[in-house]
């Protein structure tokens, strides 16, 4: 019998349960666990999401014992939680089910000491083998642990149905097509595409999830989005803060790999898909990856006319002096990395065939904000400007963060003898419809890796198709002598050629 | 200041203008909420649930109030929901008072002033008249009727589940009772989500339900307690035709089929009177159980099923306030049918020992 068999479930708002299991954090001493793993899986205790026996194993090279990693869990959520302070009732019983391994993922005899510790709670709380691994560790150490799960017989066959096997994993996917595309042979040779899930957590969010509700959920905005009725679109995710001690990182990845490849394309995808046959995993990923595929690829000289790149020198950050990014730590003095991009894209497909995309993306820009605009086309014949000025065309503006909405700028008569007309704007904003703080996205997307569905979750083929756009454009950029970077204040919106990418269209950046 | 109906539109529409002016402020507003306050002294509670739902659920809300009096007038006051310490406005707020007759016209007058296009929710507060056609008048045209079983006897079920009856195709039911019912269900569930679980079913043998008495309280059980069992009984498909009762002190047993039940008041000052505080149910030597520990609000849940490891756990249960109540109805505005069946159900079983209501109505 499965949870679907149990009378108490039917009719129930809570009829999506999941079945014990043990969610085991690689590299729990980190931050990632400390800022996002662990305040979200409490709040899914305090949700009363996780089921009975639910168990975490943390495990990491740091020595630690049960009760320091506890200690160290419970500063974190007190901290990073959405729900402050800590409900110690609810603390008191989490905590019984954190568990701590330490030991170098290199030794087989750390995986034998997991595998023991699993066992024992499989007795104990009635978890049945089933496990939820959460890399939060760098991409170049997940081989290893994969072969070290599969060696000591950690990872379940895909077709039993009596337990499963689950492996969530966080960008980067690689940093390039080759690179991504072993990465994810590496995954499959363990694991099969079904048992993984690549985490984004844009789409765990709830205003990415509300841009399917809008699009799909409302009869009034399919019929005009498309060619015939849009003119262009902007997508940015601007970052008004700079690297913020990952300059390590960054100088690995710069903004493309970091935002671009996964985050901007997510939204582009979700934002340009056709509507899937159903709201479930290979129907939405289906069409999100032809969104991939229908991108007109940017190669040779297309990638200097359709490409900049920028860096941001010393600036301002709320009227204070902020470093350049060569002043960063960790960052090289003459680094040749961007940490600003703007793209024109576009969709070789039916419906958006010759609409532009424009994306931007960057750190130490003016503001944060994430948002995709839909610039609609002007009127066809200008009827009510006798002075012959430029009607405004409409823009409808999906907010991602932060002050989550959506805007539809349109044109009204100013109240008069006389037909002036003027732009305003019709606004929703979900804080103040809606109120309340909802789930933070590691929390939806944890839940939903518990569950076993994959739908907010990157694909494979999802995964190279993104590649497959930016790596030549990686390529080609490699080719250039270095720019002359920083080539962009910090606290302004990103170089001149930013604008000039747009404007040589006669359209310009919407002001965010 | 006391506005004559026809002034209502007029003055609000200079209070949104004001605040445009002021704030910006941009006008988002999900539905009309009509509460009717069947007591004037239940006005302030009204009022202020109705601030809180804004705050979630940005609303037109119309509180409603009757007293009193030999000349028939209705009169209003209006306002703006603005939550202190926040400069966004989520929602107008109109009070009208009926006096005397006037309460008829109450029916008319709180349609005009529902917003267009957007759904109606008509809140009764209180217990709900036995024979009263205010109520019926009221929900022609709502979309979702909220009541609270809580603050009625357990002879009120069968009422309320003739309302859920007639309710079909025209308005969805909501009580708020069941909605706070729905964290015990879950953990009710929670016991039988594996097939070691669902195996004991078929072996249930008892069932004890133990509640906080209300004052003074006669019933058998409480209507919380009763809505729960209607439900259980409904999911493990017991008749309650047939049903035998016995009552002792403090407790009441039903017996039907190989099941029994048993209601016992377990006084409690921590929570609110006719609350559950512990749910237990023996199926042969397994044994399951849900209870509240000092802490009113936590749960301690625990299952002993002969060769299967389940750990104890304790779990925190949400504001069961009114307003989240009320917004956790609106977030799913909706047929419940499980509801329907739980109140036919609940309400047969404990018909016999909710006499009063099976007496004829006064004429």
């Amino acid at each position: 019998m499965s949870l679907e068999e149990n009378p108490f479930r039917v009719g129930l708002e809570t009829e999506r349960t999941s079945a014990p299991s043990v969610f085991v954090i690689f590299g729990a001493s980190g931050d990632l666990t400390k800022r996002k793993l662990l305040p979200a899986l409490y709040n899914l205790a305090v949700s009363r999401l996780l089921p009975p026996g639910f168990s975490i194993v943390g495990f990491s090279v740091t020595e630690l014992t049960e009760e320091a990693f506890r200690e160290q869990m419970h500063e974190g959520i007190s901290k990073f939680s959405r729900r402050k302070p800590v409900d110690e009732a609810v603390w008191k019983d989490f905590a019984s089910r954190l568990h701590y391994v330490s030991g170098s993922f290199g030794e087989a005899a750390n995986f034998a000491k997991l595998r023991e510790k699993l066992e024992e709670l499989d007795r104990k709380n009635g978890t049945r083998g089933n496990r939820l691994y959460y890399l939060a560790i760098p991409p170049s150490l997940f081989p290893m642990v994969n072969d070290q799960l599969a060696k000591a017989g950690l990872v379940a066959d895909p077709n039993d149905a009596s337990k499963f096997s689950r492996i969530i994993v966080e960008k980067p996917f690689g940093h390039d097509l080759a690179s991504g595309d072993a990465l994810n042979a590496d995954l499959h040779r363990v694991f099969a595409e079904k048992q993984i899930f690549r985490i984004d957590h844009y789409l765990g969010k709830e205003t990415v999830q509300n841009l399917v509700a809008l699009r799909f959920g409302n009869a009034i905005f399919e019929p005009i989005w498309n060619r015939n009725h849009i003119d262009h679109v902007q997508i940015s995710v601007a970052e008004d803060i700079g690297v913020e001690g990952r300059g390590k990182f960054y100088e690995e990845a710069g903004t493309t790999r970091d935002i671009v490849q996964n985050h901007l394309l997510q939204l582009l995808m979700v934002a340009a898909m056709e509507p899937p046959v159903a709201f479930t995993a290979d129907e939405v990923r289906d069409e999100k990856v032809k969104v991939l595929r229908a991108l007109k690829p940017i190669v040779g000289s297309d990638v200097a006319k359709y490409t900049v790149r920028g860096q941001y020198g010393p600036g301002n950050y709320l009227g204070k002096p902020v470093p350049g990014y060569r002043q960063e730590e960790n960052v090289s003095p003459t680094s040749n990395v961007e940490t600003f991009v703007a793209m024109r894209l576009e969709l070789d497909n039916w419906r958006f065939a010759g609409v532009p995309i424009y994306i931007r993306a960057g750190k130490r820009l003016t503001k944060r904000i994430t948002e995709i605009s839909v610039h609609f086309k002007d009127v066809p014949h200008a009827l009510l400007m006798q002075d012959g000025s430029h009607i405004e065309p409409d823009v409808l503006a999906i907010r991602i963060q932060p002050d989550e909405g959506i805007g539809l700028r349109f044109v009204a008569k100013v109240p008069g003898p006389t037909m002036m007309l003027r732009p305003v704007t019709m606004d929703f904003r979900y804080g103040s419809t809606f109120g309340g703080s909802g789930p933070e996205a590691y929390e939806r997307l944890i839940l939903d890796a518990m569950h076993g569905d994959p739908t907010l979750f990157a694909r494979a083929d999802e995964v190279s198709a993104a590649w497959n756009l930016i790596t030549p454009i990686h390529q080609a950029w490699a080719k250039e002598p270095p720019r002359p970077f920083p080539n962009y204040p910090a606290g302004t919106w990103g170089p001149k050629e930013s604008a000039d990418l747009i404007e040589r269209d006669g359209r310009a950046w919407r002001r965010i | 200041m006391r506005l004559s109906l026809d002034q209502v539109e007029r003055e609000l529409a200079k209070l949104w203008e004001q605040d445009a002016h002021s704030a910006g402020g941009s006008r988002t507003e999900l539905m009309t909420l009509v509460a009717l306050v069947s007591e004037p002294r239940l006005l302030e509670r009204a009022q202020t649930v109705v601030s809180e739902v804004v705050k979630i659920h940005a609303s037109r809300t119309i509180v409603a109030v009757w007293r009193d009096g030999d000349k028939p007038s209705i009169t209003a006051d209006v306002a703006l929901h603005r939550p202190a310490g926040t400069a966004a406005v989520c929602g107008d707020a109109i009070t009208l008072e009926a006096i005397g007759t006037a309460r008829e016209w109450l029916p008319g007058n709180a349609e005009r002033l529902a917003l267009p296009d957007l759904p109606v929710c008509v809140w009764w507060v209180g217990d709900l008249p036995d024979y009263d056609d205010l109520f019926d008048r009221m929900v022609v045209g709502a979309d979702v009727v909220v009541v609270n079983s809580g603050e009625m006897d357990l002879r009120d079920l069968e009422k309320l589940s003739s309302i859920a009856t007639r309710s079909r195709g025209h308005y969805a039911l909501a009580d708020l009772t069941w909605i706070r019912l729905r964290t015990l269900q879950d953990l009710v569930a929670r016991f039988f989500d594996d097939a070691e679980g669902q195996a004991c079913i078929k072996d249930l043998q008892r069932i004890t339900i133990e509640f906080a008495p209300r004052p003074d309280e006669q019933d058998a059980a409480s209507t919380q307690a009763g809505l729960l069992f209607g439900w259980i009984a409904a999911v493990i498909d017991l008749s309650p035709e047939g049903v035998q009762w016995k009552r002792g002190d403090g407790w009441a047993e039903a017996r039907l089929g190989g099941v029994s039940a048993r209601f016992e008041a377990k006084a409690r000052g921590d929570v609110r009177p006719g609350v559950i505080t512990r749910i237990a149910f023996d199926a042969g030597k397994a044994h399951f159980e849900i209870a509240r520990a000092e802490d009113p609000r936590v749960y301690t849940w625990s299952r002993d099923v002969p060769g299967v490891a389940t750990p104890q756990h304790t779990l925190r249960v949400g504001a069961f306030e009114e307003p989240a109540l009320l917004v956790r109805c609106l977030e799913r505005p909706k047929r419940d049918r499980l509801l329907e069946t739980s109140l036919l159900v609940g309400s047969s079983i404990v018909k016999s020992v909710a006499p009063r209501l099976t007496a004829p109505p006064p004429r």
